[in-house]
């Protein structure tokens, strides 16, 4: 009766029977941030693959949503070897873009037109978005 | 034996519940609030606003005479509700033929036009206003990936949850902003008309909404709909139950509508596309759980009934059922429209639409004065409260709309004329506030 008891106590059944982590032990169960509302591990592994492929339609953000919903792998990465590949390769790509997306867009908005000249009135936004009608709607 | 913590009382679960959804309605309408406060034009140049459906019959000017203005405003309603029926039939019409690939796409073209459009407008908008020194790749760059992303969180069953839920929140504030952009008698009466609306979308037997509703009861399928859902609370009992979380009542009840295993959940949603790229409509989502069997699978080790476990709002119910027959698999998104219902895992789930026009009233009464904010979100919050109730009690989908709208429109005249006299002049003679 015990046994039972404590069977439906627990919330979070381990799916993953052949990993020999007893009930009180620290690893995540589940590889999503989600938890048990999240994937199971299989589905998380497609799932993270096709976002880190996907992430290279110059999609940083989703490299970066990949990192998020995956967070456990990368807290606890050895225990989720196949999936962990492709955070980590997520969070690298998402880390280089930032670095040379914002540093592109600081050197605009600082450098302005002493750097740039005349060119940076034709690429700032409000100029293009004025030239091009997209506000005058309202 | 290990010591039971105090059993849980129905404010941590019920009350919960309940917070789970009132803080995104409660998000989504300070974000609509704070745009129009920032982004506010006088109404000269606003009354000549770009012709969109709801005010095809007839544009407000600042001339006419109020009831040249109601007549106006009544004829811009009838037309929009004339609309919005129209295409909610057509929406039954495509779902009793199957189309549901259709539906789907047309649901993430609709996300993607308006995050990239209306979000890129708003963004624009708020740069020019700030003099943001932003320059046209960076800002390309960013929209893309936000709207991209956007669509794929609309799209996908199994997105992070926390991602879906935030950026049905975004869609919500961005529609709900354009509504704001409307005339004002216009935007009133049109919601009181779309709360009329829905209260027969959803309990005439004739409702389309209803019709929706039953068809996808019957056939056992989801309706493809933005739809948010709230994360499920998770009740720690203390394992009586063996470990069935779901103490609501009205779960339970379902037993006889399904099959074994299965669950039932069909999403109606309304979907009106009116020519200002607006998703409105009425949703009803009449949802149960099937708690012992998918726990009990779970105990098997059977993984796929986690899937089971509410998540994402979008997330395709049949999924975790050993349902064989549904055809896509797991993609069916939940679209936006107004209503109430209750999740497959027993959380509540509440139709975009209904953020929608309730950040419609708020940003219009944020339009005049934040007094009328204060009451408005009040009456709001109590409407979806009682609403809440209502869904406890009768179990099936309702409209969220009326109450809320009712109320927050009473409160907004109440505001208006009575109390904003009597606030200013006591503040003015130093007497309270």
């Amino acid at each position: 009766m015990d046994a039972s008891q404590s069977n439906d106590r627990n919330p979070n059944p381990n799916p993953r029977g052949n990993n020999g982590n007893s009930i009180t032990s620290s690893t995540p169960v589940w590889p999503t941030i989600d938890g048990p509302l999240g994937l199971t591990e299989d589905d998380s592994l497609s799932y993270a693959r096709k976002f880190y492929q996907f992430g290279f339609a110059l999609l940083p953000f989703l490299w970066a949503v990949n990192c998020f919903y995956f967070w456990p792998v990368l807290r606890h990465s050895a225990s989720f070897p196949r999936i962990r590949h492709y955070v980590l390769g997520s969070a690298v790509g998402f880390a280089v873009f930032t670095v040379v997306l914002l540093s592109w867009a600081l050197t605009f908005a600082i450098g302005g037109e002493h750097l740039f000249g005349s060119v940076w009135d034709k690429l700032v936004m409000y100029n293009v978005a004025e030239r091009l009608g997209l506000t005058g709607w309202s | 034996m290990a010591q039971n913590q105090r059993p849980a009382s129905i404010l941590d679960t019920l009350g919960e519940e309940i917070v789970r959804i009132i803080t995104p309605v409660s998000i989504c309408m300070l974000m609509v609030v704070i745009l129009v406060s920032i982004l506010s034009l006088d109404d000269s140049s606003s009354s000549s606003a770009m012709p969109t459906i709801a005010t095809i019959a007839y544009s407000e000017t600042g001339s006419d005479s109020s009831w040249d203005k109601f007549m106006g405003a009544l004829l811009n309603s009838l037309v929009f509700v004339a609309v919005v029926t129209a295409v909610t039939f057509i929406l039954v019409l495509l779902f009793y033929l199957r189309c549901t690939n259709f539906l789907k796409i047309y649901l993430g073209f609709s996300a993607f036009v308006v995050l990239a459009f209306m979000g890129g407008e708003i963004a624009l908008f708020l740069f020019e206003k700030f003099s943001f020194p932003i320059d046209c790749v960076t800002f390309l760059v960013i929209l893309y990936n936000f709207a991209v992303v956007g669509v794929l969180a609309v799209f996908i069953s199994k997105m992070a949850i926390l991602v879906t839920q935030a950026y049905l929140v975004v869609i919500g504030m961005l529609v709900a902003y354009w509504f704001t952009l409307l005339p004002e008698w216009t935007t009133w009466v049109l919601l009181v008309a779309m709360a009329l609306y829905d209260l027969a979308a959803v309990l005439l037997p004739v409702g389309p909404l209803r019709l929706l509703v039953e068809l996808a009861i019957s056939r056992d399928e989801d309706i493809p709909a933005l739809v948010y859902e709230a994360r499920p609370v998770a009740h720690h009992d203390s394992g009586s139950r063996d470990g069935v979380v779901r103490r609501r009542v009205w779960s339970e009840r379902r037993n006889v509508l399904h099959d074994s295993g299965g669950d039932v959940n069909s999403n109606a949603i309304l979907s009106g596309n009116a020519g200002s790229n607006l998703n409105s409509g009425v949703v009803l989502s009449v949802a149960s759980g099937h708690n012992d069997t998918r726990l009990a699978g779970a105990e098997e080790g059977r993984v796929v009934e986690a899937n089971a476990e509410l998540s994402a709002p979008l997330i395709d119910r049949r999924m975790n059922d050993n349902m064989h027959r549904q055809e896509e698999d797991g993609t069916s998104e939940n679209l936006l429209l107004e209503g109430i219902g209750l999740g497959s895992t027993g959380a509540i789930k509440l139709g975009l639409g209904d953020f929608i026009f309730y950040s419609v009233l708020v940003g219009r009464a944020a339009m005049y004065d934040f007094m009328t904010v204060y009451a408005c979100y009040l009456a709001i919050v109590a409407g979806l409260g009682v609403t809440l109730m209502l869904l406890a009690f009768y179990q099936k989908a309702l409209p969220a709309l009326p109450v809320s709208i009712m109320l927050g429109v009473l409160f907004y005249l109440l505001t208006r004329l009575l109390l904003e006299v009597f606030v200013v002049q006591c503040s003015m003679n130093l007497v309270m506030f």
